[in-house]
């Protein structure tokens, strides 16, 4: 049976995983669950694989550039790299993986009734380990991404970030195995939403692991400002129950990422100076996020770290759309270590805690 | 405000300072005050290094005002109380009572503590066993505590203060009784102080076990859930029929049946209760109206607009005028189709969903011991809740009475020139005075009284007008390390957090105050200062009322102000408890608020995040 190459977002379940990569197969699972999602489709490991063995790629790159330099040595990496992706860029691409890339971006363009739609091109890493798909280079994001040449080639881009300097020489450090799972990688093709506010949301308290609580950062424009911390975001507190809104602080938001001029790519710009001390959400807005997110951590049963974004059409109706989602780990640690009362009160609270439990049993 | 000093770093552990108690200076015009009080509430000057070395929070919260020298009677039973449960008869483990002092007037308080680990441990043998039975037993106990309390307050009505006529009662001599009604008289004052004292032991019998178990649910509670509310955490546990809403609910009632009987435009007329009687007694509904008011009042009008503390703290059964203002503005709200009810379904509904909500947070395995918590919590709270009507309010109100019965016995002899003068002398000269009083009856005589109490009275009341502008610290002398006993957490609200608040205190702007957040939402309006009930009538609809402390029988008053702003409180003092049932957003315990705003001034207070900020 032929390899599957393409994947819609909404056949992947968290099983398609080493096919797909984390992003996407988690993608496919809030589809599932109903939870809105920009429209894509998977590109998978096994059409990046097609694309090595057409082109003899593992074997130049391995035997070629990387056995051939010392990994200490950041300028022989760089030199890799920019080799690296010189052959990526130039070899050639499987017909069948070519057609059905623009057949789904096609497809795509047809979806949301327009030519020359604007996608995002992501890394989706196979790897489990956050750290290691993170320093392995297989975080890479495109944005505003525009007509079939273009997303063919951010593709290639996301393939050649897996040789950066940074993690030839991370998994340089790995076992065989290891390295061979850290150059496992999907690429998704996503409808971009051109966000007027986007930001992140947490279902569990980053301050101290309190999983009664949503944390929500917001910032004007494409999420790229607040997640690469360029900007201070406004935040908004909620308790679960309701969801309620407790507090929030509206921060001074000076830049914001906005699709280029030309309609290719992105680039900074400086907030409207009537809107810098604006709240980017307001109440009804803030709590539909925190159900939505709530409804996120119910179906996968666990905290999570949410990036979203809140698109505005020109009728002014508003709809938010998860970009994507990842377990939130640290905090339900962090919890664990809270501080516990003085040990005085520690003295007879815990009488008061026995005879509780006594209490229970006499009921019974 | 408060200021603080640090120690000279001789050693470099250098402790945080409140004022010391020995050299704050006298208010002027209040020279001689310390005659007003017993030597033992005094700073003695020879204890000088015991007491300055000690932590001294002042009880705002039950003594706002600076004390009159009878009224001390009221803080030796409440402390004896709270100490004598904690001590010697539920032997808490790492806390006993709590001393008193009295400093230009106001009370200040210090709790003592069991350091030793030994002597912990041997408490909290101890402890289990005697809260164990309380706990264990603890309706049946509230039962018979109802009773107890009931009869205390029967018996305390029944105690008569003796006329003193011409000559001794006629049926007392042909009864061959030999005993006279002077020594009547010197057994009803000595009886109404033992009446004090046994009923201050009731309030606190279940008391501090029942705060003890609240905190051990907050505690639980925190461990889950370090960023929940104070409020979110009284949610679950308050109750939903709370006999402190009784005496509004009376009122409703009163002017349900008003409309009713057709005499609603009557009742309306009148602000004077007397007149309104008189009004009314002519018809037959007129007269089934009034049937309907003494059925309410008794009990639920002896209810303090104050807190029961302070002999000029009255009730509605005193002065009807406040709970026929209240019924007045129900019959309004009635004839504007408005509902008066309060939302009591809502209320059970929330608290179920909140609980509900929390308890599903929690990893499956833990989630008994929450149950656990919370059962105890919701066990004791009826008392918790309950018992300041039963004492401060009604118990109280019949002590005052009684005591003005015996002020009315010296005004008659000439001693006082009014009835309120009384409270003027200490409990020791009340003594001494009855004996002159007795003495002068019996040998037919000139009592010395006459010509020796007015001028002390007199002198007395100027100081005490001097004491009232005194601007008194919340704390005095080191501050603490740790605070543990649960009475001075739950109720005075007096936690580490507060305690660093107060120290911090100096060095913020004046124009923004940390308090708890006793009733959630923000509100913005102008504030109107209430210092003493008196001020009460001053209040416009919308204002912001900033006080000392509020009490639970101003409840009318709160579906008119927007919020709520005190100087002291915990999250579970009773006006946080009034205004969350109210939706009112208020601000408790924020240490110094009388002092800082002004009536007038526009503030925002927020009690979702228990900030008040002065915005003028």
């Amino acid at each position: 049976m032929e390899p599957r190459f393409t994947a819609w977002f909404d056949s992947l379940r968290l099983s398609d995983r080493p096919s797909v990569g984390g992003k996407c197969a988690n993608l496919g699972e809030l589809v599932l669950a109903g939870i809105p999602v920009p429209n894509g489709f998977a590109v998978t490991v096994e059409a990046f694989e097609a694309f090595e063995d057409l082109n003899n790629l593992r074997e130049q790159i391995r035997s070629g550039l990387i056995d051939q330099v010392d990994v200490t040595n950041s300028a022989a990496l760089r030199g890799v790299h920019e080799e690296a992706s010189g052959l990526i860029h130039a070899a050639t691409m499987p017909d069948r993986l070519e057609q059905e890339i623009r057949a789904g971006y096609a497809e795509l363009c047809r979806r949301s009734s327009r030519d020359d739609l604007p996608v995002a091109v992501r890394s989706s890493a196979v790897a489990e380990d956050g750290d290691a798909s993170s320093f392995a280079g297989q975080q890479e994001t495109y944005l505003w991404v525009v007509g079939a040449d273009d997303v063919v080639t951010a593709i290639r881009d996301c393939w050649a970030s897996l040789f950066t300097p940074q993690a030839v020489a991370y998994r340089e450090k790995l076992d065989e195995d290891r390295r061979r799972e850290a150059t496992r990688i999907s690429v998704a093709v996503q409808e971009m939403v051109n966000a007027k506010v986007s930001g992140v949301a947490f279902t569990v308290s980053p301050r101290t692991g309190d999983p009664s609580v949503v944390a929500v950062n917001a910032s004007w424009g494409l999420g790229e400002a607040v997640v690469s911390g360029e900007v201070t975001p406004d935040e908004y507190w909620l308790t679960k129950v309701g969801p309620t809104l407790t507090s929030s602080t509206v921060s001074h938001k000076l830049q914001q990422c906005v699709p280029a001029v030309g309609g290719k790519g992105t680039h900074m710009v400086d907030v409207p100076e009537d809107l810098v001390d604006v709240a980017c959400l307001d109440q009804a807005l803030v709590i539909e996020l925190a159900a939505l997110a709530i409804n996120v951590e119910k179906h996968y049963q666990s905290p999570q770290d949410i990036e979203w974004a809140l698109a505005v059409d020109d009728d002014g109706d508003h709809r938010f759309m998860l970009l994507q989602s990842r377990p939130e780990t640290t905090q339900v640690q962090a919890r664990a270590a809270h501080k516990p009362p003085a040990a005085a009160t520690s003295s007879y609270l815990s009488v008061l805690q026995d005879l509780g439990a006594a209490n229970r049993g006499d009921k019974a | 405000m408060t200021t603080i000093d640090r120690e000279p770093s001789t050693d470099s552990a250098a402790q945080a300072r409140f004022p010391d108690p020995y050299e704050v200076e006298t208010p002027e015009g209040a020279e001689g005050w310390k005659e007003m009080y017993p030597y033992y509430n005094h700073f003695l000057e020879v204890r000088r290094d015991r007491d300055s070395a000690r932590t001294w929070f002042r009880n705002g919260m039950h003594f706002p005002e600076p004390m009159p020298p009878f009224d001390i009677a009221t803080s030796d039973s409440a402390f004896q109380s709270t100490g004598v449960m904690n001590t010697r008869v539920f032997a808490l483990p790492p806390a006993l009572g709590i001393d008193v002092r009295v400093l230009n007037g106001y009370i200040y308080m210090s709790s003592l503590g069991v350091e030793d680990p030994v002597e912990v441990g041997r408490r909290a043998e101890e402890f289990a066993v005697r809260v164990g039975h309380y706990y264990k037993n603890w309706t049946d106990l509230y039962e018979k505590w109802q009773t107890k309390v009931r009869d205390r307050i029967t018996g305390l009505d029944a105690i008569v203060i003796p006329e003193l006529g011409e000559f001794e009662p006629i049926e007392n001599v042909l009864a061959g009784r030999g005993v006279t009604t002077s020594n009547d008289l010197l057994v009803a004052y000595q009886a109404i102080l033992a009446s004090l004292d046994a009923v201050w032991n009731l309030h606190s019998e279940m008391l501090n076990m029942g705060y003890a178990a609240y905190l051990n649910f907050q505690t639980l509670c925190k461990q889950h859930f370090p960023e929940i509310t104070d409020q979110t955490i009284a949610k679950m546990v308050s109750g939903i029929d709370v006999i402190l809403f009784r005496p509004d609910d009376e009122l409703k009632r009163l002017a349900r049946l008003a409309i009713e009987l057709g005499v609603e435009d009557t009742v309306c007329a009148h602000t004077d209760f007397a007149q309104l009687h008189t009004a009314l007694a002519g018809s037959d509904c007129g007269r089934a109206w009034l049937d309907g008011w003494t059925e309410s009042s008794e009990p639920w009008f002896h209810f303090s607009y104050g807190n029961g503390f302070y002999h000029h703290h009255r009730s509605w059964s005193d002065d009807p005028s406040f709970p026929l203002t209240g019924i007045r503005k129900y019959i309004t709200r009635l004839q504007a189709g408005d509902s008066i009810d309060r939302p009591a379904d809502a209320v059970a509904k929330e608290r179920d969903e909140i609980t509900a909500h929390y308890r599903d947070l929690i990893p499956t395995d833990e989630q008994a011991a929450f149950d656990d918590a919370l059962g105890l919590s919701r066990l004791v709270f009826p008392y918790v809740e309950n018992h300041n009507f039963f004492i401060e309010h009604w118990y109280m109100t019949i002590f005052w009475r009684k005591m003005r019965q015996l002020g009315e016995l010296f005004v008659r002899f000439g001693f006082i020139a009014e009835v309120d003068d009384l409270f003027f002398l200490r409990r020791t000269e009340i003594s001494e005075a009855l004996a002159d009083l007795q003495f002068s009856w019996c040998s037919g005589g000139e009592a010395i009284g006459p010509d020796y109490w007015p001028g002390i009275v007199e002198k007395r009341r100027g100081i005490h007008q001097s004491l009232i502008k005194w601007a008194a610290p919340p704390a005095l002398g080191l501050a603490p390390s740790a605070i543990v006993e649960p009475m001075t957490m739950m109720l005075w609200g007096i936690t580490d957090e507060q305690v660093e608040k107060w120290l911090a205190a100096s060095t913020g702007d004046g124009k923004t105050l940390e308090g708890f957040a006793g009733a959630a939402g923000v509100a913005e309006g102008p504030a109107r200062l209430v210092m003493s009930p008196n001020d009460l009538d001053d209040l416009v609809a919308g204002e912001i009322l900033v006080a000392p402390i509020t009490s639970p029988s101003w409840t009318p008053v709160f579906a008119r102000i927007s919020g709520a702003v005190s100087d002291i409180g915990g999250i579970m003092c009773h006006a946080a408890i009034v205004c969350r049932e109210y939706g009112v957003p208020a601000v408790v315990g924020t240490s110094n608020a009388t002092s800082l705003i002004r009536t007038g001034q526009r503030i925002r207070v927020d009690g979702n995040t228990g900030t008040v900020t002065i915005l003028d």
